[in-house]
């Protein structure tokens, strides 16, 4: 045997039988088949190693004094869902061997084994078993890859954040995404899993903000069978899922200060214990972290431990609100477009200027959420395959202002005016550039049409 | 001579045939072991306190009581001795085995009644057998000499549970495993891995 393959971890096998001398001999020809073996005397003792310890395959014997090898299937489904349970019976209890198919055994075996089948039958189960998480795997790759829209922008803004992307994707840097909310953070999070070398395997979201806190501490490290009433069942936390990939914690502002200190230990340790458990679970995962709120002030105000921030603010990506990049406006707009008609088999659709002037100084606060949601609606509700600026929602095209404009082009421009200053926060350089005029110009339309910027706080 | 304990070391191999067994075939397979070996190998007279046990509702010998049988036997210092049988050989766990020996012991127990292609439903074909045959051996004294089952699956100590594995890991240890043997064990021009 060369060191390297001493070294491969072997599939883990538990021999379940009350008689010595056949755990004894099982145990040393599959030891010798290069498997890692145990033995369990007695449906008691099996159940206790399998909540101690890691098996991929038992090979249980039917008939046992006290609890039955039918019992004890049952009873490890329910501790270990994962373990692949081969039954091993004599030729008279076959019918028993049928029960367990039913209940869900893997195959069973009879007593004596031919050495050629027994060895066939557990090669089949451990290749059964890698196929089944390779396809999990794959599933879950596939989703990510699948379910990862492109990030669209041309702005200043949205370049750097995607070189940051680019540059931060190769390493194994914690990153921490900020930005207010809809501006497309787990975008950004999918974009440098995308590109890491850990794309083939999966990038788990978890968000923090959604989940109470004991739900969350069980979520994030998993939970051992009977850790905390209703626990009836042995969970994996996104921790141990994300073994090889990327957990990406959303919302980590969110997380109460008991589960800061676990989620420290977890970054610096790469070690994990299952709530209720106690073994150790080494992982390997790369963390990307996201929040829209202000990390700092809240490490000033004690709600955040200083140690987690320093941990998680390794490498920082900002991204810009959408009102800070309007002219991605128009860009996002026909890329949803597209998007919608084809989920809805619409035939292509168009958005006329009026719309995208509309849209364009409209100020986001949803970001591109909102416009997402906008775009939407306005398929739905429009009957052409045009979008106009009166199929976006009312908040949108200009509200009451829009509602009852007036005839005259005059009307019409006091009005465009208005709603791009007002969607730009009155930002008169921006205002300026979505309108395609310059600064001296605008001013002269605020005085000629007396529009008025409103006291703070009034919108 | 001595019950002999387990030892790495070897001078010498001895073949003894347990139940009915054709006498040139015996010395064929000592022949053809002769070449593959570089230590002196020779047919002994067969043992009239050898008894094979018979498994109860079977049709097949006990192979782990006889290979307690053949351990038993005055063995000399530095010999392996090597139990050939065309008798069909189990242990009650499973339905049949080739060979039975344990690590760093003094003997071995090889059957050939599955290696022969016959056995098969195939035309008999004795050097078939033969060459079957040293091969089981020389991976059960491989076992005596300490060496453990091989990831190589045409090295001798491959773990087979059919005889087409058998026929596919040949007559060679690996690179791995050959250097784990006691000098001398192998014959000048056997060292081919």
């Amino acid at each position: 045997m060369t060191a390297d393959e001493s070294n491969a971890q072997q599939p883990a096998l538990l021999i379940v039988d009350d008689e010595p001398i056949v755990q004894q001999s099982l145990a040393d020809w599959f030891r010798s088949d290069g498997y890692d073996v145990d033995s369990a005397g007695s449906a008691k003792e099996a159940l206790r190693k399998v909540a101690e310890g890691r098996y991929d395959i038992a090979l249980v014997d039917i008939k046992m004094p006290g609890m039955d090898g039918l019992e004890l299937q049952s009873r490890l489904a329910e501790v270990a869902p994962d373990l692949t349970i081969i039954m091993i019976t004599a030729f008279a209890s076959v019918d028993s061997a049928v029960k367990a198919l039913k209940a869900g055994a893997y195959d069973y075996v009879t007593k004596p084994f031919d050495p050629d089948e027994l060895s066939h039958l557990v090669r089949r189960a451990v290749e059964h078993r890698s196929l089944r998480s390779e396809n999990i795997r794959l599933k879950e790759s596939l989703e990510a890859i699948a379910g990862s829209p492109t990030i669209i922008g041309a702005s200043p803004a949205m370049r750097r954040v995607l070189e940051l992307v680019g540059a931060v994707s190769e390493t194994d840097a914690t990153v921490l995404i900020r930005g207010e909310s809809g501006t497309g953070k787990e975008l950004v999070a999918r974009a440098v899993h995308n590109q890491s070398p850990r794309r083939y395997n999966p990038m788990v979201v978890v968000n923090c903000g959604a989940l109470a806190e004991g739900v969350l501490e069980s979520e994030l490290f998993g939970h051992e069978k009977g850790a905390f009433t209703g626990a009836q069942y042995r969970h994996k936390g996104k921790f141990e899922m994300a073994d090889g990939g990327t957990i990406f914690l959303d919302e980590i502002g969110a997380i109460t200060k008991k589960v800061q200190v676990e989620l420290l230990r977890v970054l610096e340790d790469k070690v994990v214990t299952r709530v209720g458990g106690q073994t150790p679970i080494p992982i390997d995962f790369r963390v990307i972290a996201a929040t829209n709120q202000d990390l700092e002030a809240m490490v000033e105000a004690d709600d955040f431990r200083e140690d987690l921030f320093w941990r998680i603010n390794v490498f920082t990506i900002e991204i810009p609100p959408l009102r800070e990049r309007s002219g991605d406006i128009p860009l996002l707009a026909e890329h949803f477009l597209g998007q919608f008609c084809l989920a809805m088999n619409r035939r292509a659709s168009t958005i006329t200027p009026e719309a995208i002037e509309v849209l364009s100084a409209y100020s986001w606060p949803g970001n591109v959420r909102e416009l997402e949601n906008a775009i939407e609606r306005a398929i739905v509700v429009g009957k052409e395959c045009v979008v106009h600026s009166e199929d976006l929602p009312v908040r949108v095209s200009g509200g009451a202002d829009r509602e009852v404009p007036g005839s005259s082009l005059a009307d019409i421009e006091r009005t465009h005016i208005h709603n791009t200053l007002v969607g730009m926060g009155w930002n008169i350089s921006k205002a300026a550039e979505a309108l395609g005029v310059d600064r001296g110009t605008l001013y002269n339309k605020i005085k000629k049409y007396g529009l008025q910027r409103p006291p703070d706080g009034a919108g | 001579m001595e019950p002999a304990s387990g030892t790495a070391s070897i001078e010498a191999v001895h073949l003894l045939t347990v139940g009915p067994f054709p006498r040139l075939l015996a010395e064929e397979l000592t022949a053809r072991l002769s070449r593959e070996v570089g230590v002196p190998c020779r047919l002994l007279d067969e043992a009239a306190e050898i008894k094979p046990q018979i498994l109860p509702e079977r049709a097949q010998v006990h192979a782990d009581d006889l290979l307690r049988q053949l351990e038993a036997l005055p063995i000399e210092k530095g010999t392996k001795l090597v139990g050939v049988t065309l008798l069909d050989i189990a242990i009650p766990i499973f339905t049949f085995v080739f060979g039975r020996s344990r690590l760093g012991g003094p003997a071995t127990l090889v059957s050939l009644a599955r290696l022969k292609p016959e056995f098969y439903g195939m035309p008999a074909d004795p050097a078939v057998t033969v060459r079957r045959g040293v091969a089981e051996i020389l991976h059960e004294v491989g076992h005596n000499l300490e060496l453990k089952h091989c990831r190589n699956y045409s090295c001798l100590m491959y773990f087979s549970h059919d005889v087409e594995t058998v026929d596919l890991r040949g007559l060679s240890y690996c690179s791995s495993c050959a250097p784990l043997l006691p000098a001398g064990f192998l014959a000048t021009g056997r060292r081919r891995f």
